[in-house]
């Protein structure tokens, strides 16, 4: 008989209850956006099927909200790329002074109550008629992404031996040429989770879009809490369905570039 | 730590004559402001700016000699039963979400330092799902998984439980909505605390006849404290600073800080207002934040 030590209950309840809570919810979800009849207090569904997710793919809503969703997360991610990772390299390997501190002022995205903080730029982009526009929403978006963009590719370049750009120095390759041949291939997993991490942040952010893009741009989870409030509950659920199984998958592949840890990392912790 | 952790980046090379080391130096830090200018801009003009402009706004009052420093914005603010309602119901709302975040991650963490196995795996993976989950999903999720008929209130009657009270549109729901997306990081962060425990110290303990509690409370704790502030401290700012979970999960009175500007701004077209309501928020998170920061700072600096 195998015995139980007292650390393997305690493992076995906290799994359990964790399991219950964490995954219920999501699993419920799932259920409703196959459901099409599931009516109180049947522990399933009665009636399984696509319905809603044909009533969904039809509607001109759901399809504008998507390219609104994915242009806004893509733009705003490939502009803090641009304007991120060379600050990250210069973090890295460049000597400055005032590196340190200014490095470090970056936190100040995090350190916010952020909703406040959306308030005030959303006072500050009213006077500026950036209210309702898409360029305002990817700007404020790109306040989101700032720490993250910067200190995990900062680590992650940080990481690259120097020894190996050296040794490239020493058989002559411009500096230029080192950092494309030696110094990018090296960091380029932990810039790709950066940027994923980001881009699927970007595209389920909701309190600043809903803050600064209304009444004119409507995101997909804008418009995904709009049909919860409806009495069909599949659109909801198949509208949360269809837009987070991609993302997950996106997520699970970053934690396969990085580890959490670097998550973690990225926010100073 | 006080070395700086960039020194060991820069690779050690025997030295050229000075001038040319002065003049390369000069062009490195050149390149080195011209590569951080972008990022440093929309640092300052969307963050620090903002923030300080809405300070500048809300102290400043419009008389017919001119504009003066004046507290009458703050004066309305607190004067009012409802705002003041709101305020506390934040900090409450925060103090205890953060609280049980802490207790959950910490038992979970402890868990994972001691576990080992399918087990451990299966929790760790579980504790860190949420991060995959964003909290548009999960407050969505919840609503229907805790809200009255839900999956939950079923589940609960197919085992004989009756008269569940949804916690939906009550102050219970966002305090489950908050924990729910909160506990990966706290997770984490001690987790990564823990791991620098050596387990020598804990086997000694234990020899010498130390119980569970008493490791935890002379070596776990105090190991950990920095963490725990790190993780505490990300709770508190995420929580307070938060919009979505307690519009989907909370009650329409009182109301959390954030969802009360939303409808200060966008619904009733108040931003004088808001600004206020910002400002005040940011002043109950300074303290924190400032923490957060300092703490990072001196670990990494």
């Amino acid at each position: 008989m195998i015995k139980l030590r007292p650390i393997d209950i305690y493992g076995w309840v906290i799994g359990t209850a964790l399991f219950l809570f964490l995954i219920g919810p999501i699993v419920t979800v799932l259920i409703w956006a196959f459901a099409e009849q599931w009516r109180y207090p049947n522990l399933l569904p009665t009636q399984w099927g696509f319905r809603y997710w044909q009533v969904m793919w039809a509607r001109a809503d759901v399809y504008e909200s998507l390219i609104t969703s994915l242009t806004i997360a893509f733009a705003t991610t490939t502009l803090s790329a641009f304007i991120c990772w060379p600050a990250a390299y210069a973090f890295a390997r460049l000597e400055f002074p005032g590196r340190q501190p200014l490095f470090m002022a970056f936190l100040a995205a995090q350190a916010f109550p952020k909703f406040a903080l959306f308030v005030a730029i959303a006072v500050v982009f009213f006077r500026v008629d950036l209210i309702g526009t898409i360029e305002g929403v990817i700007l404020v978006q790109l306040v989101n992404t700032l720490l993250f963009m910067i200190w995990i590719p900062t680590s992650a370049l940080r990481a690259v031996p120097p020894a190996l750009e050296e040794a490239a120095f020493d058989l002559g390759a411009s500096r230029l040429r080192v950092f494309f041949e030696v110094t990018l291939p090296q960091a380029a997993p932990a810039l790709a989770a950066a940027y994923i991490l980001s881009f699927v942040g970007v595209l389920f952010e909701y309190d600043a879009a809903l803050l600064i893009g209304a009444p004119y741009v409507k995101t997909t989870p804008i418009l995904m809490l709009t049909l919860s409030a409806q009495i069909v509950v599949q659109y909801a659920a198949v509208l949360c369905v269809m837009l987070w199984v991609p993302a997950f998958g996106l997520l699970l592949l970053s934690r396969r570039l990085m580890s959490a840890r670097t998550i973690a990392a990225g926010l100073g912790a | 730590m006080t070395t700086d952790v960039f020194e060991s980046a820069v690779p050690p090379s025997v030295a050229p004559p000075r001038s040319r080391r002065l003049s390369k130096r000069f062009g490195e830090a050149a390149a080195g402001y011209a590569l951080v200018a972008a990022p440093a801009a929309v640092l300052f003009g969307l963050i620090l700016s903002p923030a300080v402009l809405a300070v500048i706004d809300t102290f400043t009052i419009v008389t017919p000699a001119g504009r003066t420093f004046g507290l009458d914005r703050y004066a309305a603010f607190f004067a009012d039963g409802y705002s003041r309602a709101n305020f506390i119901y934040t900090l409450n709302q925060t103090i205890l979400a953060t609280s049980a975040t802490l207790v959950v991650s910490f038992a979970i963490a402890v868990f994972l330092r001691f576990g080992s196995g399918r087990v451990a795996r299966t929790v760790q993976a579980l504790a860190l799902f949420p991060l995959f989950v964003p909290a548009i999903v999960a407050a969505y999720a919840l609503t229907r998984f805790l809200g009255p008929n839900g999956l939950f209130q079923i589940l609960l009657e197919q085992v004989g439980i009756r008269g569940f009270v949804s916690p939906y549109l009550t102050p219970v729901g966002p305090f489950i909505g908050f924990v729910w997306e909160a506990i990966p990081l706290p997770v984490l962060i001690l987790t990564a605390g823990f791991a620098q425990v050596s387990s020598h110290a804990v086997e000694a303990a234990r020899d010498l006849g130390a119980g569970p509690l008493r490791i935890l409370h002379e070596i776990l704790i105090p190991q950990a404290k920095r963490s725990l502030l790190v993780a505490f401290s990300l709770c508190f700012l995420g929580i307070f600073g938060s919009f979505t979970i307690p519009y989907a999960l909370g009650p329409a009175a009182p109301e959390m800080m954030g969802v009360f500007m939303q409808r200060t701004y966008g619904q009733l077209l108040k931003p004088d207002e808001a600004q206020v309501q910002a400002v005040i928020c940011f002043m109950a998170c300074a303290v924190v934040g400032f923490l957060y920061v300092r703490l990072v700072a001196t670990s990494k600096g």
